[in-house]
This record gives structure tokens, sequence and C-alpha cells, in this order.
């Protein structure tokens, strides 16, 4: 039948492609929100834990940051939570159940194209991290008159080193859970054990052991940059550089791990 | 050109060796079974085929091109349809979505409605996955296989654990396939799956292929032996038989023959002139199953032998 048709072939396979990315997002993000754990844990707890801390503790005052509203502190520090939540632990979870159930695999053999098939994941992951971004502000500036981050500018910036270093983090994780029956448990645990020493509920004391101590994980300095752009301290910086470069090593680190041990095939084959 | 040529394949996981010299051709447009016990290197095989695993030696061409270079898999993959053991598929979704999905993964895929009348599962095919039964299920999985309209289809196990009216069902299917010119390779450890659909066999164990041709004349099935049984009647005497037995084990009597014809006429002969029944009278020949048996024992390792004996 049909013989191999050199080079115009692939080329318009290139064209395609293109359009093979909108494809495989649409059913990505059809496979998330059908799929309502993941919505749940996601964009549910950011919009909850806001919504519930902010109306119980919102207006108590920080004394050891400027005496600002603690629901200043949390609109940022939910921001920095849905997207975590969004690239580290559900893509983590997520990649390690395609995998070991075949998922992967069985994408691997058709002839969508491996690249197609990662950039549509991250793409998939960015949108539902920036979902919740939006009605994070939006719940923060009109439930709580939260103002908008002052500098937009670095605003988008830590959410482009935050959501591509912990989506590197999050591949990286999945390759070192070993089955599907422990990803959602081992995952969890982690991140809400960093998200705990991190001052995700309570801003964390400078100095303090436990900011030492958190201070060699990214999640904490995730944190300190999405609140950075609020300006919440007048003459701090919007600019957080050492907290986006912790974050940033933090992503690289991550991505060497996830190139050199990333599999496509369950273990148990 | 056939459509897959396989010479001194190899491949080895440590000191396994998986794939061992294996050498056959697929022509196309025929259904090849590749036969053998679980271990034998079936799956090993296909997954080098697919261009999912690396071989260690050998040479491979599938549709003319090799699986293992890395700028031919993506053409080749929407050329060639895949039903692997085991592969999940996002269960959430309904029938149509997931085949609509991976259709567009292709140039030309098969049409959507198409496929799921093929597969049979018009009826279901607005219900989410994790409804189906399992051979429900099964027939996606092959659906999944068939919906870039592919050359060469691969289909690894396609029936295990399925009941029998399942697997009746994905036999059709496979005939159907088959009889539109679609060349499939085929691996069971079915003897009677193998039997009813495929035109050539190659018999797998422990990585070499120990025998191959048709299913009715593998092993020299067609011409070996065949056996007649029957019972021996109270008041005769095993002597008193026009030819001598091959065994006798109580009143169950055995011949063994190269000619059966012979053999039935001179035994019926006799009993209709005493006015003796021959019960249980049955004549067989070698099942591809005895050959089967035979064929992937002679191949054991001998020191796992002497062990069992």
């Amino acid at each position: 039948m049909s013989e191999r048709t050199d080079t115009s072939a692939h080329r318009s396979f290139a064209v395609a492609d293109v359009r093979l990315v909108t494809h495989q997002v649409r059913y990505e993000q059809m496979a998330f929100w059908i799929n309502r754990i993941g919505a749940v844990f996601t964009v549910g707890f950011s919009v909850i834990f806001l919504v519930m801390l902010g109306a119980s503790a919102g207006n108590s005052r920080i004394s050891y940051l400027g005496n600002i509203k603690l629901v200043q502190y949390y609109v940022p520090a939910f921001v920095a939570y849905g997207v975590m939540s969004a690239c580290f632990q559900m893509l983590a979870i997520n990649l390690v159940i395609r995998r070991e159930t075949g998922l992967l695999k069985r994408l691997r053999l058709s002839p969508l194209p491996t690249w197609v098939l990662l950039v549509s994941i991250f793409v998939s992951t960015m949108i539902v991290a920036l979902v919740q971004v939006v009605l994070l502000l939006a719940i923060g500036r009109y439930g709580y008159a939260v103002p908008f981050p002052q500098s937009w500018a670095a605003f988008v910036v830590v959410l482009i080193v935050g959501i591509v270093s912990f989506s590197a983090m999050g591949v990286a994780m999945s390759t070192l859970v070993p089955n599907q029956e422990s990803a959602g448990p081992v995952t969890s645990v982690v991140f809400f054990v960093l998200l705990f020493l991190s001052g995700l509920w309570f801003p964390l004391k400078a100095n303090s052991g436990l900011a030492k101590f958190s201070n060699y994980f990214p999640v904490h300095h995730f944190i300190e940059a999405v609140a950075a752009p609020f300006n919440l301290q007048p003459g701090v910086s919007v600019w957080a550089w050492h907290d986006l470069l912790v974050v940033a090593i933090w992503g690289v680190a991550a991505f060497v791990v996830a190139l050199r041990k990333f599999r496509w095939a369950p273990r148990r084959s | 050109m056939p459509a897959i040529c396989v010479q001194h394949l190899r491949k080895a996981y440590g000191d396994l060796h998986a794939v061992d010299d294996v050498t056959f051709d697929v022509e196309r447009g025929e259904v090849f079974a590749l036969l053998g016990p679980n271990g034998a290197g079936k799956t090993t095989c296909i997954e080098i085929f697919e261009g999912f695993l690396r071989r260690d030696g050998g040479d491979v061409t599938v549709l003319g091109v090799d699986p293992g270079q890395r700028h031919e898999q993506r053409w080749l993959r929407t050329r060639i349809g895949v039903v692997l053991q085991e592969l999940a598929v996002e269960s959430f979704f309904t029938v149509r979505q997931v085949l609509e999905r991976n259709a567009g993964f292709y140039p030309a895929p098969r049409p959507v409605d198409e496929v799921i009348e093929l597969v049979g599962l018009r009826e279901k095919a607005d219900d989410k996955i994790k409804k189906l039964s399992g051979g429900q299920q099964r027939r996606l999985d092959v659906g999944l296989g068939i919906i870039g309209n592919p050359e060469l289809l691969f289909l690894d196990e396609p029936t295990t654990g399925l009941d029998p009216a399942a697997r009746r069902t994905t036999w059709e299917l496979i005939r159907t396939l088959s009889s539109e010119g679609t060349t499939v390779l085929l691996s069971s450890h079915y003897m009677d799956e193998v039997e009813a659909l495929a035109q050539r066999v190659a018999v797998l164990a422990r990585g070499q292929i120990v025998a191959s041709g048709s299913p009715t004349s593998l092993g020299g099935r067609d011409q070996g032996q065949v056996t007649v049984r029957f019972q021996l009647p109270h008041d005769v005497a095993v002597t008193d038989l026009p030819i001598a037995p091959s065994h006798v084990d109580g009143a169950n009597i055995e011949f063994n023959t190269d000619d059966e014809v012979v053999v039935l006429n001179r035994l019926t002969h006799w009993a209709l002139e005493h006015n003796f029944a021959l019960a249980g009278l049955s004549v067989t020949r070698e099942t591809l199953e005895d050959v089967y048996l035979a064929l992937t024992h002679q191949s054991a390792d001998p020191s796992e032998e002497a062990l069992h004996e």
C-alpha cells in the first residue's frame, strides 16, 4: 500500500502539530474537570481556605509584619498554594497514575508526538493554576478589600517562574513515587508538611527556627515571592529576587531529575 | 515487500535472553500468530516492532522502515495500530470521547461512528468507560487500535481474560479486519485462538522460535499418528481382537497408527460380525495443544527439566 513519502510528510506534520496541541489540551482540561477529585483538591481547596480563613481570622493584625491584616497575607499565600497545588501536587499524582495504569504508554504508542503531549499537559496545568489565581484575586479584592498586586509585571514574572519550577518539581516527584496507590498519600503528605512549615496558614517570623528550616525549601520562598508584588509593607521591593532564585534553583534541579528518571511504562512490567 | 521482516532479532534484559535470534516474515494481508507461554518473548518482540523497545541486535523492518529509528517512528505510528495487554484508558471519558480524541492524532482516521459500529459498542457509545464490561472494554481497546485506519495491527493477547462469548465476538472482529486487508500480528497463548484466526504461526519458547508453519501442519501434526480408542466388551479377550493394540489399560484399548482407515475398517468389520459394541470409540489426531506442549517442553532448559523429574 502506501510507501513513505519523505520530507513533505514531515513538514506537514509540523504544521498540524500546533493544532494537535489545542486538540490535546481540550481533552486534558475535560479530564481534569470531569475527574472532580483533582478540581476539589486544587481549585476547591484554595478558594474555600481563603473564604473561610478570611472570614474567621482575616481581620487580626500581624504585629511582626507591619501590622497588616491577616487576609492581606492570605490572598498571596493562597495564590501560591493554588499554583503549587496544580503544578506540584496534582501534576505529580496525575503522572504517576497515568504511568502506572499504562495511559502514558498508550499515548506514547500513538502518533501523538511526545513534545505535543508534554506541552499539552503543561498548558493544561497552567490553565488550572491561572483559573485559581483569577478567582483568588477576585475574592480578595471584592470579598475582603485586598488590593490587586501593585506591580503586575512582578506578579506575572513570579507566576511564570513558579508555574515552570513547580511543574518541574511535580514531574520529578512523580518519578520518585513507585505506584499509583501511594501517589496521592505520599505527594500530599510531602506537600502539606512543607506548606505547614512554610507559613501558609501563619506567616513565619523572620529568623525563627522554622523560618531557618523552611528557607531550604522552595515553598516558603514562593509564598514570599508572590506576596512581594502586593507591596504589603511600604519600602520593601516588589521584586523578591532572592526568593525567586531559590524557587528557580529547585526548578532546575527538579528538571534534571525529571529528565533522567522519567518513564513511560508502568514499573510492574 | 513483507509487512514485517525480522532477521536474527535479539533482546536481553541483563542475563535473560528475552528474544534470542528470532527470524520470520509477516506477509501483507495475513493473520500471523506468535504463540508461546508467558515469558516466551512475544510481547518483547511486538514492542520492538512498535518501536517502543530498542533491540540489541538483528534487523527489523516494519512497513519498510526500521522501527528503531526515531525519525521513522512518527510516520510508522500513523500506519500501525496497537492493542496491548493491560493498558488503561481514561475511565471517566465516554467511549465516543476517547475515540474522538485518539482520532485527532492521525492524519486519516476512520470515522468514529464506523469504529463504534465495527466493535459493536453502538449502544454504549455515550456511556462512561468505567461502566463497560471487561469484554466491552477489550473491544474498545481494539477500537482504539484501529481508529487510525492502520495497515498493520498488533494484537497482544486480545482475548486474555474474556469469557467465551466475548472471545468469539473479538474473533469475528479480527476476521472482519483481516478481510478488509489489514495485516494482523497476533500473540496468544490460546491454541484454539491461533487455529481459528491465523494463516501462519510461529511458536516461541524461551526467546526462540521452536516451530513455524500453518496451524494445521505445525510440528508435522497433519502427518502425525492417529489414536483410535474404545472399550473392550466384557466377554472378549484382548487376544480375540483382529489386530494387536498399542496399549491396553484394563478394558481401555488404544491403537496408534499412521493408517487409521485400515485399523477402523478391520475393527468395525470384526465388531459387526460378532455383534459387539465398540463403547466409547474415538479417533483423535494430535491437537495443536499437544504439539505446542511438546514443542515448548522440548526447548525447556535441561537443568530445569532434570529438577522436574
